[in-house]
């Protein structure tokens, strides 16, 4: 068996709002030190597969940036390694990635050139720790054609997921995408591992009638009569933080240190490209309680519950509660953070509370995915001073101070700050 | 590239007790993270130098590794890079291969020292500074000097352990004296040199050089008084960490609030071979005050003004108090650690108590190396369940439960070999 490993890395991951506003969601930070797709990525070469392939598509250099020749991950190797895939022009053809499956059709060339006889596909977008060899194992003892991981959800998130109801020896009967009234409660992880050669026959049947084609809509629904599908059952962590709230929320467990991710395990080590950063500094009024902190950091001040990035500085009396912060924000004297998320190089001002209130009217320009009081800034935002917001705030990325101008000191729960101004 | 350095790591390094049991001085994790030799290797990138020979001998497997082929200092190069070098056995008389000092280390690779290589500085290992070199060369050149030598201004009481120099108007040296019970002098040499690269080799293989085995002792005051030798005034932050309690202090100094040596200055990165780590983890029961905790620690205890390396775990109610503790050391329940200083991989069980009362007694087999009150832990020693060990206390690397055969260890004492 040669096995290629196909990362689906393209994901505009709308719903993680200013967090994916300049990158891709996989190389959105996670923990502290890590980005999302580092873990795919180290599930790779820890099952021992060193032939991986990235998809990319939407705002990719912070990837490429952080994927560069795969150095971390030990893929920098003259055969197999790592490779990006981007979207390409070709003599008489130009076409952006339509969906995954159409994605994984347009480089088929490469797949082909690769000459490995079984393909893992996978997603970039979530959070767990997986050794993919059994499921490669059964995909081989069963001779199957597609082998998909499933795990068991609550019966309230079966509509999120791809649902599939299995026979006796683990063959799927039926596979239901996002149905409204789900017949299981195992869903699609979204890990799959394809016979290449069945796996063309079934795209080359389909590419004429869907230009986004998708694998839980289109591929997979139709396979499970003419070809052997079979189910992997995964009972470990996963998780896919594609919301503010979720990934909030799996920062806290961590924090918390009751979590079922153990980032500690020195046998399933989580690679990720390190910065070089000294040792995290606490000074001698710092309290720090339940958070990850990373190198690089400078405490003065208080942080409770909290993921901190590397090279973040809390101030002398600056308070920093249930919030992750990022790469290299500074948060200034006397300031309170409270369930933010802040993006990297933020800057929030001497004294300015953000989080601020029990207020928790709903982002008005996307009340759907900002209503859990959860207060964010993008990349490079300087908060200015003395300025008390409120929750489900929505501070864009690169404002600077003189988009709040249009406020007074306050900033009511639910507002949206653009380059712009406010809205 | 016209420059290249040599780093002088190969020196025994009795003075820092079982830290240099089974590596070189220049190998010795320091803050948490590095190991001293980064700041010296640091110092040569960040000043442009990319051909760089480290000179070993004494235990150098741990050197060995940390270096590697040079990647984390971007030494990993086709041409320069970094280079280890190590005794070998030659047909040059009949003194036997093992390299007798810094001089005599320096002459088994002069062939290393070639075109189109002008100006070589010849460094220590075991200093932790911050210097851009390129400064001291360009003086060097400007005073169309054979040999310039990196001078401090330090106290008289300390002159007696250094090599003190006298120099003239234009900064000539014009007396250096090593190890002086006595001098007029405050400028000790800080064993940092550029030699020009023809003067050295002519030198240690001329007649009245070829028999002179150390550097600073033999070579330098020789070359005094023939040659043309300048003294280059520093003045920033340099310390020999070369015993115990100059080590300790140097560690302790980077907890202050505005710490002399600044390791987070982005124009000057100290470059190490940094471990895979999550990011350090204070637990609900964690009090942590004034420290250094480096990524994949996990503290659910009480952690004071310490330095905490990788992968340490403090547990809940165990109590750690201004001490050094390195990778992987496992700190117990309800265990205390006061003024201590852990080698990788100790483990301090259940209750035990390191460094604790207020007797001073010095450690008898050393008396005049450990006398502060720090007691010291060897690689992967064991400090049994409830033991109470004092102060001034050597425990070797691998101490095992049996090695306590009266259970508590009192001030001064030695445990294991």
């Amino acid at each position: 068996m040669r096995v290629m490993a196909l990362i689906l890395a393209g994901g505009a991951g709308t719903r993680l709002g200013v967090l994916s506003e300049r990158r891709a969601k996989p190389a959105v930070p996670f923990a502290g030190r890590f980005r999302i797709i580092d873990f795919t990525l180290s599930n790779c070469v820890n099952s021992g597969i060193y032939d991986v392939s990235v998809l990319t598509q939407y705002l990719p250099r912070s990837l490429n940036d952080h994927i560069g020749i795969g150095r971390p991950w030990d893929l920098d190797r003259s055969r197999g390694g790592i490779r990006l895939l981007q979207p390409y022009q070709g003599r008489g053809h130009q076409q952006w990635y339509g969906g995954t499956a159409d994605a994984v059709l347009q480089n088929l060339d490469h797949i082909r050139e690769s000459r490995a006889d079984t393909l893992l596909v996978l997603s970039g977008d979530h959070i767990y720790k997986m050794d993919y060899r059994p499921m490669l194992r059964l995909h081989e003892e069963r001779r199957a054609d597609l082998t998909l991981a499933v795990m068991e959800v609550p019966p309230e998130e079966t509509s999120r997921f791809g649902i599939v109801v299995t026979g006796s020896d683990g063959k799927v009967v039926r596979f239901l995408e996002k149905p409204k009234d789900a017949p299981s409660t195992l869903a699609n992880m979204g890990v799959y591992v394809f016979r290449v050669e069945a796996l063309i026959d079934r795209l080359r049947a389909l590419t004429e009638k869907h230009p986004d084609l998708d694998f839980g809509k289109h591929v997979i629904p139709g396979m499970v009569d003419t070809f052997g599908v079979y189910a992997f059952p995964f009972a470990g962590y996963w998780v896919d933080v594609g919301t503010v709230d979720a990934y909030w929320q799996t920062s806290m467990e961590l924090v918390s240190g009751a979590s079922r991710l153990d980032l500690f395990d020195p046998s399933w080590v989580i690679h990720t490209r390190s910065e070089e950063r000294p040792p995290m500094k606490l000074g001698p009024q710092a309290v720090v309680q339940e958070s990850m902190v990373c190198n690089g950091c400078i405490v003065r001040g208080q942080v409770v519950r909290s993921v901190l990035s590397p090279g973040v500085y809390v101030s002398p009396g600056a308070v920093v509660r249930e919030s992750v912060i990022m790469n290299d924000t500074w948060i200034g004297p006397g300031a309170v953070v409270e369930r933010c998320i802040l993006d990297k190089r933020v800057v929030v001002g001497t004294g300015t509370q953000l989080g601020w209130g029990d207020d928790n009217t709903p982002n008005r320009q996307m009340p759907d995915a900002f209503h859990f009081g959860i207060t964010l800034a993008g990349k490079g935002a300087h908060i200015p001073a003395g300025k008390r917001i409120g929750r489900n705030v929505l501070v864009e990325a690169g404002v600077d101070e003189e988009a709040f101008t249009g406020f007074g000191d306050d900033v009511p729960s639910g507002a949206t700050i653009g380059i712009g101004g406010a809205a | 590239m016209t420059e290249m350095a040599m780093i002088l790591a190969g020196g025994e390094s009795p003075a820092l007790s079982v830290l240099t049991a089974f590596r070189s001085e220049a190998a010795v994790p320091f803050g948490g993270k590095y190991r001293i030799i980064d700041f010296t290797l640091s110092n040569c990138v960040n000043s442009g130098i990319f051909n760089v020979a480290v000179l070993t001998q004494y235990q150098p497997r741990s050197l060995n590794e940390h270096i590697g082929v040079g990647r984390p200092w971007d030494l990993d190069r086709t041409a320069g890079g970094v280079r280890l070098l190590q005794p070998y056995v030659s047909t040059r008389g009949d003194r036997g291969a093992w390299q007798e000092g810094t001089a005599d280390a320096l002459r088994f690779n002069l062939d290393l020292l070639r075109e189109p290589v002008n100006d070589v500085l010849i460094l220590a290992g075991d200093h932790i500074y911050k210097m851009d070199y390129r400064p001291m060369v360009r003086f060097h050149q400007d005073h169309e000097a054979d040999v310039t030598l990196a001078v401090r201004t330090v106290p008289s009481f300390e002159a007696y352990r250094y090599g003190m120099v006298t120099v003239d108007g234009e900064g000539r040296v014009t007396h250096f004296v090593e190890k002086p019970r006595r001098t007029h002098s405050h400028l000790a040499s800080m064993g940092i040199y550029v030699f020009g690269r023809q003067v050295l080799t002519d030198w240690l293989t001329s007649d009245s050089g070829a028999g002179q085995r150390d550097l600073g002792g033999e070579v330098i005051p020789a070359l005094v008084k023939q040659k043309r030798v300048y003294a280059y005034p520093f003045q920033g932050y340099w310390a020999d960490v070369g015993t115990v309690q100059a080590y300790y202090e140097a560690n302790m100094a980077l907890l202050a609030e505005t710490p002399p040596l600044d390791l987070y200055d982005p124009e000057w990165v100290i470059h190490t071979r940094s471990e895979e780590r999550p990011a350090a983890w204070v637990g609900p029961t964690a009090r942590v005050e004034g420290n250094l905790l480096c990524d994949g620690c996990r503290v659910e205890g009480t952690v004071i003004r310490s330095v905490i390396s990788p992968g340490v775990y403090v547990a809940p109610d165990a109590v750690v108090r201004d001490s050094l503790v390195m990778n992987d050391c496992q700190i117990e329940v309800g265990a205390e650690v006061e003024r201590a200083i852990l080698d990788k991989r100790v483990r301090v069980e259940e209750g035990a108590c390191l460094g604790c009362g207020d007797d001073n007694t010095p450690n008898r087999a050393q008396p005049d190396r450990l006398n502060t009150g720090l007691t010291v832990v060897g690689k992967r020693a064991v400090i049994p369940k409830g033991a109470r060990v004092g102060r001034n206390v050597v425990i070797h690397p691998r101490a095992a439960i049996a090695d306590y055969p009266n259970g508590d260890v009192p001030s001064g004492e030695t445990v294991g070999r």
